[in-house]
């Protein structure tokens, strides 16, 4: 399979199944973050647009010896969505009296890259795990309840949630040191 | 929250194991859910020899008020991109349960109705093959999804049409599934009533 550098690489050349294995492995993380930035399902999704259409005009200045596709294309997804929030804010937003309790600027980028990439590991994974994951962590179903759901033992459900957590821990080996 | 030791037996796991584990864990209650692509957003589209690259779908203000168009054309626009995916790589679509729906009597109409892992929002995204079910007859003529109670349409999961051998359409609905029992198409006309007749059943 080839690496995301690699993708970006063959983009730049032109290669258009490059560019939609690029969208294909990276359309939902960047919508992911633009939502969560932009709170909007409509620019968020302009967003997704823009963020592509950059990466096939820019892909060419892309350069492996700095470091791979990843952190390139949360870069330019990053810069398109901001880009889409300062062409939302046209009047000054009021400056607050006390403190925000929100988590200020540094933590919300160490925040969004976290789960871009949780989210992009996520998709790596085979079906019955990625699935097994959704259901046990965001559905707010118990365990009985998935294995309910699935048709399957609960046994199954537990292991292959262990399988899955495993998968995510090779996947995320930076991210866990 | 989410216990670990809900999801893991972690007696026959080493401590080294059980910690990265954990670790991973966390990391997956920090991310949150994913954010599931729009039907919109399947595919990029072709591409075009110039340095702009048009997608398919532009959204139109007006849509966010005609809800009931907007059911439609993403029951279509889902149907649409679904089917032009398989000429060119198809997204795969992360079904969860997969139910089969066939005509409450005699008949040899099938459908298969797919369900993914519900989105942060609580949508429940859906993708359906209906194969056999006659054209509709008229313009205004449609056949409608929906959730059962009791064996009673009760909730409406979105409108269709078909055309060809097989359709398939993408959907998604905001309804807790667990309150319902199933799933129904009915055939809906312009002057008949809703629900109309049901012409597939689980």
């Amino acid at each position: 399979m080839a690496t995301d550098g690699e993708l970006i690489q063959r983009a730049a050349t032109g290669d258009q199944n490059a560019f939609e294995d690029l969208y294909r492995r990276y359309a939902r993380s960047v919508f992911g973050l633009a939502l969560r930035r932009l709170g909007d399902r409509g620019r968020a999704e302009d967003a997704v647009q823009e963020t592509f259409a950059s990466i096939w005009r820019s892909a060419s200045s892309y350069r492996p010896e700095r470091g791979p596709g990843a952190p390139w294309v949360y870069a330019v997804a990053r810069n398109a969505i901001v880009d889409r929030a300062r062409a939302r804010s046209e009047t000054p937003a009021e400056v607050p009296e006390e403190p925000s309790s929100e988590a200020g600027p540094p933590d919300r980028a160490e925040q969004s890259w976290v789960a871009w990439r949780v989210h992009r590991a996520l998709e790596e994974l085979p079906e019955r795990e990625r699935e097994v994951i959704a259901l046990a962590y965001w559905s707010g179903l118990s365990q009985s309840e998935v294995a309910e759901f699935l048709g399957v033992p609960l046994g199954t459900v537990k292991t292959r949630t262990r399988s899955a957590l495993a998968h995510l821990a090779d996947l995320l080996g930076e991210e866990l040191a | 929250m989410t216990d670990f030791r809900d999801l893991v037996d972690v007696e026959d796991l080493d401590p080294d194991e059980e910690q990265r584990l954990r670790r991973v864990h966390e990391l997956l209650l920090q991310a949150g859910p994913p954010a599931e692509l729009p039907p919109a957003l399947t595919t990029p589209g072709a591409l075009p020899s110039s340095e702009v690259v048009p997608f398919p779908v532009k959204r139109r203000p007006v849509t966010a008020l005609l809800i009931a168009a907007a059911v439609a054309a993403a029951a279509f626009g889902g149907g649409y991109l679904a089917g032009h995916a398989k000429s060119s790589g198809p997204a795969e679509f992360a079904s969860a349960r997969r139910v089969q729906m066939h005509p409450p009597h005699a008949g040899t109409a099938l459908a298969v109705l797919r369900v993914a892992s519900p989105d942060s929002g609580g949508n429940w995204p859906m993708e359906m093959t209906v194969r056999g079910l006659p054209e509709q007859t008229q313009r205004a003529s449609y056949y409608e999804l929906w959730l059962t109670r009791n064996g009673k349409p009760a909730a409406p999961c979105g409108s269709f049409r078909v055309h060809g051998a097989a359709t398939t359409v993408r959907l998604s609905v905001p309804y807790p599934l667990k309150r319902f029992d199933g799933w129904v198409v009915t055939v809906q006309t312009p002057s008949g009533r809703e629900p109309g007749p049901v012409v597939l059943t689980t």
